[in-house]
């Protein structure tokens, strides 16, 4: 099979951490009974469930069929696998021969309560679509060793996770459909398809971003040339009324370059920037805020090496491209983790995607300490710092009134209010939170030509509520809801960062 | 309305249909009469495993060379009711290695293909085996359905010009001069009773011979007919989970003892099981200790277990047989092959024959034996072809991938229906459009209850086992309204709010043993649901008043009403029907 993905983009040298030895390794955290939200118990077996010799020693003979724990999606770098580096590690999901995640499982905990389902946008929205409860434990429980039909209805879930949320009984949903995603794209979906084409572009979003942003301006024009994003619908299957995004002259990393790195340093107080792709190549914006309010903070921010957070990925069941991106972050933010810092992303589909669906997906060394160490960047602030006596008594210069949404996956780490309270003390911001409906576009969802109807009826809630609130700047932590929300009501629509850094005059 | 046939076979378990129906290939005129529905008995209520023979090859040979032959016949001529899933027997590091070596060694001797496999190869099958099962021998035991097969075995005989009444117990076996010369049946009328044939009427059915085929209840019958047929019952648990840890058949390597084997049988593991002697097949008790005694042992070889979801246990009893004067003490040591006694030898009772013992896996063989013993009593010249001749359902690979296009179902849905309905499945999902999945857990669609409804009548509990219906995780609690709304199509209310309850209660009655954990989340929002959203445990319909009917509206789209009086039409029903309302 070919790979299309830039394994040798320059990003590695982007990197500013010190270039020292590895620390001596993060201190992990042995305690494991506190599992990550939506993953089933662990511990219940005492014993990996994985099959590692007694003896300790580890033969370097593997056999090659032993199953992996991740999907059996081989690693580009030869990487690890934390059976043979940690032979304590438990892991909670188990194998399917062939190395494909067995979360039949998880069914158990589901009692059909069906609260999943009448809080999945698309199900409201979509006829066909059989809802989460149906995608997820009923499919699973319906499966047997060997079956390799996934219903093609799972290609129609956002991954927007609200399920997840919704659920009282803790059944892992998301991570039941992007298995389920993986095993259909993999082994039911025709690899030459217009589909399989569009949508392994969307989800290799950052590849065609990091050429675009060579040539940003003519990247830009070509994507005004009148009828070029029709050509895309009839060609890809894109949607044609979407707006691409703007690529930005100077992209973040090379902004970072330009300024000479960190201007604060304190070994004490690090943290680990991740950026994502689009922070990096469409909105600096969003990232000059989080280096100027951190260092504000008395911060010192590391850069790390990155690639894609693997959430586009996760929503088109490219589960071995997001892999090999995940064995890239997650070795160099251990390498961070070990000099001290905390990962901080300003992107909630980000943080959710290294703090949930990593461990829940993979099996890499070091992943669990990656979703440890993972927070999102206002949250992060709010926990270590004293934002509230920071912001009291701030004024805005100018007078706005914002209206905020909280996307999924912001809901989903119960972040969703952390906005409309941070701002509660500023003089001359109003924030109005316009409802916990979705954007409806879901990342690349909504990018789709025969999702876009979907995404804009699940849209219509939030733009009504937009239009209703009194301030006629949009604001959301997530970049494809801001352009969703962009697209709905021509709003300008903003990050809490780049609100933080006026407020507090970083 | 007495009828003379050749035959009547009494019971209709696994022994009495696959008796039936060989008789009625043979061209002989049968009846099968059987008190509850098909597989009431013992049949309804094992384990599911169609034997290879391995767990015999020690002790057994004779049953172990039996089992291997007839499982290869089932694989053949029952592919619908059987699923493939090859067995293991695993040590573990305190089992015996002499005793696995005497397996391997049974086995070989008993023509059962077998692998000797290490503990990393049995877990890199299996992950949720335990991590210290040292080695595994892998045989080809499989998953039977005892539900599709007794009904295909039913079916076929039928086709073949047999008459199957189920609801209809043998209250007596008519002896004259010294002969059995047919029985007495009643059928039953009560609560919840099928709209079959004349409920509460007593037929004669005189035939030229009798089968007894009770199983567990053969002393029963014996009775009635004056002679003595020493049935020892003998108890077993098994206990359901909610999804399968393991795909494979997995034994424990050891002499004999209790809790060694895990079933996977369609969604769900089947763990068991216990052997224990009770005085009466109908009435024992089913004690807490058996249902922790499955989990505990046999979380050793599958530690997952100790923590899965339980869905429910039941029991069911052995008709284990021994020939007068053999005097065994403990029931495991009594012979599991079966038996053949023929009163006219034995009792100076001619006219009637008794098979007690064996399995379910060498039902066929039995029926083979029995039909041969009575054609011969009969002086019928005629052979057999059971073993040839595919079951109604498996004569040819189900189109499943076609199905799906065809029928529109969810493609997990279609491969349960596929599955369970073999290559009847074109006939069944053709003609009902739309076709929604009624029952969620287990993937079954309105087709499929219907044409259940329809070979079963208003019985849910036989739409249940034909289906699956009502058999996941919620055990009821989503589907037996949804159930009963097809009957509703049918047959009058009260016939269908009696068959509702009767298969609720039945879902119930296994749950009262799995009530902790995740399945008493579930019984305890089933109950609410049931008694409150639907208000079950205060239906008007129930109650001894008539229910107002007249003070509801007749819905929204009745009338072009304007808003105004679209409002005043609700209040009559805002408030539940005040004469309803007690
Ligand atoms: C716990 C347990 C686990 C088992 N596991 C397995 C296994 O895994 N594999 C295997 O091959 N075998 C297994 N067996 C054995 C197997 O289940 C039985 O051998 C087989 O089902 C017996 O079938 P039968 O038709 O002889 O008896 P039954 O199924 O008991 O049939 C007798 C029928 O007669 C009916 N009847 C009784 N009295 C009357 C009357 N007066 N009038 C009309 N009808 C009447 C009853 O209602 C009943 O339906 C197991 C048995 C037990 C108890
Ligand atoms: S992830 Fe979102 S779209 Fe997908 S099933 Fe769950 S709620 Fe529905
Ligand atoms: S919300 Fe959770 S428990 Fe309820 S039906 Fe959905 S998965 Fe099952």
């Amino acid at each position: 099979m070919t790979r299309h993905t830039d394994d040798g983009d320059g990003d590695a040298e982007g990197g500013n951490g010190p270039d020292g030895e590895r620390g001596d390794g993060p201190a992990a955290d042995t305690d494991r009974s506190t599992p990550a939200p939506g993953v089933p118990e662990a511990g219940r077996d005492e014993q990996p469930s994985i099959f590692v010799p007694d003896d300790g020693e580890v033969s370097d003979e593997t056999p090659p069929e032993r199953p992996a724990t991740d999907g059996g999606v081989e690693s580009a770098t030869g990487g690890s696998d934390s059976a043979d580096l940690d032979p304590d590690a438990y892991d909670p999901v188990d194998v399917f021969p062939g190395g494909d995640l067995d979360l039949r499982e998880g069914a158990d905990s589901c009692y059909k309560c069906t609260s999943c389902d009448t809080s999945c946008p698309v199900a409201e929205v979509d006829e066909e679509f059989p809802g989460p409860k149906f995608q997820g434990p009923e499919q699973w429980r319906l499966k047997r060793k060997g079956d390799h039909d996934i219903d093609e209805s799972i290609t129609s879930c956002s991954n927007c996770m609200r399920c997840d949320d919704a659920c009282p009984s803790s059944v892992p949903l998301s991570q039941m459909h992007n298995e389920a995603r993986g095993q259909f794209v993999e082994s039911q979906m025709e690899k030459l398809s217009r589909e399989y084409v569009r949508n392994r572009i969307l989800s290799n979003y950052r590849f065609f971003a990091s050429i675009a942003s060579k040539v940003p301006r003519l990247a830009n024009a070509a994507t005004k040339i009148p009828g070029a994003m029709k050509l895309g619908e009839k060609v890809l299957g894109i949607a044609g009324d979407r707006e691409f995004p703007d690529f930005a002259t100077q992209t973040f990393r090379e902004w970072w370059k330009d300024r000479g790195g960190a201007q604060v340093t304190d070994p004490d107080k690090r943290v680990a920037y991740f950026h994502g792709c689009y922070s990096n190549y469409n909105t600096p914006e969003v990232g000059k805020a989080m280096v100027r309010v951190y260092e504000h903070f008395g911060y010192e921010v590391m850069v790390p090496p990155q690639k894609c957070s693997g959430t586009p990925m996760f929503a088109n069941g490219m589960l071995k491209d997001a892999r090999r991106h995940a064995e890239t972050n997650v070795e160099n933010l251990v390498e961070a983790i070990g000099e001290g810092a905390d990962v901080i992303a300003s992107c909630t589909s980000c943080s959710l995607s290294l703090r949930q669906e990593y461990p829940e997906l993979f099996d890499i060394h070091g992943i669990e300490d990656v979703s440890e160490h993972t927070y999102e960047a206002l949250e992060y602030l709010r926990i270590n710092e004293d934002l509230e006596g920071e912001l009291a008594g701030t004024e805005l210069a100018d007078e706005q009134a914002f209206a905020y949404h909280a996307p999924c996956h912001a809901r989903n780490q119960g972040l969703s209010r952390q906005a409309v309270e941070t701002f509660r003390d500023v003089d001359g911001v109003t924030m109005e939170d316009v409802g916990d409906s979705c954007s409806g576009i879901s990342g690349t969802y909504g990018w789709k030509a025969e999702k876009y109807e979907t995404s804009m009826e699940i849209g219509e809630e939030m733009f009504e509520h937009m239009e209703d609130a009194k301030g006629d700047v949009g604001m959301t932590e997530c970049p494809t809801c801001a352009m969703q929300m962009e697209h709905g009501t021509g709003y300008e629509v903003e990050h809490p960062l780049q609100l933080l850094e006026d407020a507090v005059g970083a | 309305m007495d009828q003379q046939v050749d035959v009547v076979v009494v019971g209709g378990g696994s022994t009495g249909c696959g008796v039936v129906r060989d008789l009625a290939r043979r061209g002989l005129d049968a009846v099968l009469v059987e008190k509850g529905n098909l597989t009431h008995g013992t049949t309804g209520r094992m384990h599911g495993l169609l034997h290879s023979g391995g767990r015999y090859a020690v002790s057994d040979q004779k049953s172990a060379r039996e089992c291997i032959e007839e499982n290869r016949v089932l694989r053949d001529i029952a592919g619908h009711c059987v699923e493939e899933t090859g067995g293991l027997f695993v040590k573990r590091p305190e089992d015996s290695e002499e005793y696995f070596q005497e397996k391997l060694e049974g086995c070989r001797a008993c023509d059962i293909p077998v692998e000797v496999i290490d503990g990393e190869e049995a877990r890199r099958r299996e992950p949720y085996l335990a991590r210290d099962v040292e080695k595994a021998i892998a045989l080809p035991d499989g998953a039977v359905d005892p539900f599709r097969l007794c009904v295909a075995n039913a079916a076929d005989a039928r086709e073949h010009g047999a008459r199957i009444e189920t609801h209809a117990p043998v209250t007596d076996v008519l002896v004259e001069g010294g002969e059995v010369v047919g029985v007495e049946v009643e059928h039953e009328t009560g609560p919840g009773e099928r709209v079959h044939r004349e409920p509460g009427t007593t037929e004669e059915i005189r035939a030229r011979h009798v089968v007894n085929a009770t199983g567990a209840w053969a002393g029963n019958l014996g009775e009635m007919a004056g002679v003595d047929v020493e049935v020892r019952p003998s108890k077993g648990v098994m206990t359901v989970m909610n999804t399968r840890q393991v795909d494979t058949v997995i034994n424990r390597c050891r002499p004999k003892g209790d809790a060694d084997i895990i079933v996977p049988h369609e969604t769900a593991c089947i763990l068991g099981t216990t052997d224990e002697e009770v005085d009466d097949p109908e009435d024992y008790p089913e004690e807490e200790w058996e249902v922790d005694l499955m989990i505990e042992t046999l979380s050793e070889l599958v530690p997952a277990l100790k923590d899965a979801r339980t869905l429910r246990s039941f029991w069911g009893v052995r008709p284990l047989y021994e020939p007068p004067g053999t005097g065994t003490e403990d029931p495991t040591d009594i012979t599991r092959d079966y038996f053949l006694l023929d009163h006219g030898d034995r009792d100076d009772l001619p006219g009637m024959t008794t098979i007690v013992g064996g399995k379910l896996t060498t039902y066929r063989m039995m029926a083979e034996s029995i039909s041969d013993h009575v054609c011969d009593a009969l002086g019928h010249d005629a052979t057999c072809d059971t073993a040839d001749a595919p079951l109604p359902g498996s004569e040819s690979e189900a189109r499943m991938a076609e199905l799906m296009d065809e029928f529109g179902l969810r493609s997990p849905v279609a491969r349960r229906s596929g599955q369970r309905l073999g290559s009847r499945a074109d006939d069944v999902l053709d003609d009902c459009d739309p076709n929604p999945v009624i029952c969620q857990c287990e993937g079954v669609t309105r087709a499929e209850v219907r044409d259940a409804i329809g070979e079963a009548g208003s019985d849910l509990n036989a739409v249940r086992l034909r289906t699956r219906a009502s058999m996941g995780n919620c055990q009821g609690g989503f589907c037996t309204h949804r159930i009963a709304a097809e009957l509703a199509q049918e047959y009058p209310e009260p016939v269908v709010r009696d068959a509702e309850d009767e298969l609720y209660q039945e879902r119930w009655k296994g749950q009262r043993h799995a009530l902790w954990g995740r399945q008493l989340s579930q019984a305890m929002l089933n109950h609410l649901l049931h008694a409150t959203t639907m208000n079950r445990d205060g239906d008007p319909a129930n109650l001894d008043s008539e229910v107002d009917f007249g003070a509801f509206d007749a819905g929204a789209d009745s009338e072009p009403a304007g808003p105004n009086e679209g409002g005043n039409a609700g209040t009559a029903t805002a408030d539940g029907g005040t004469d309803g309302d007690r």
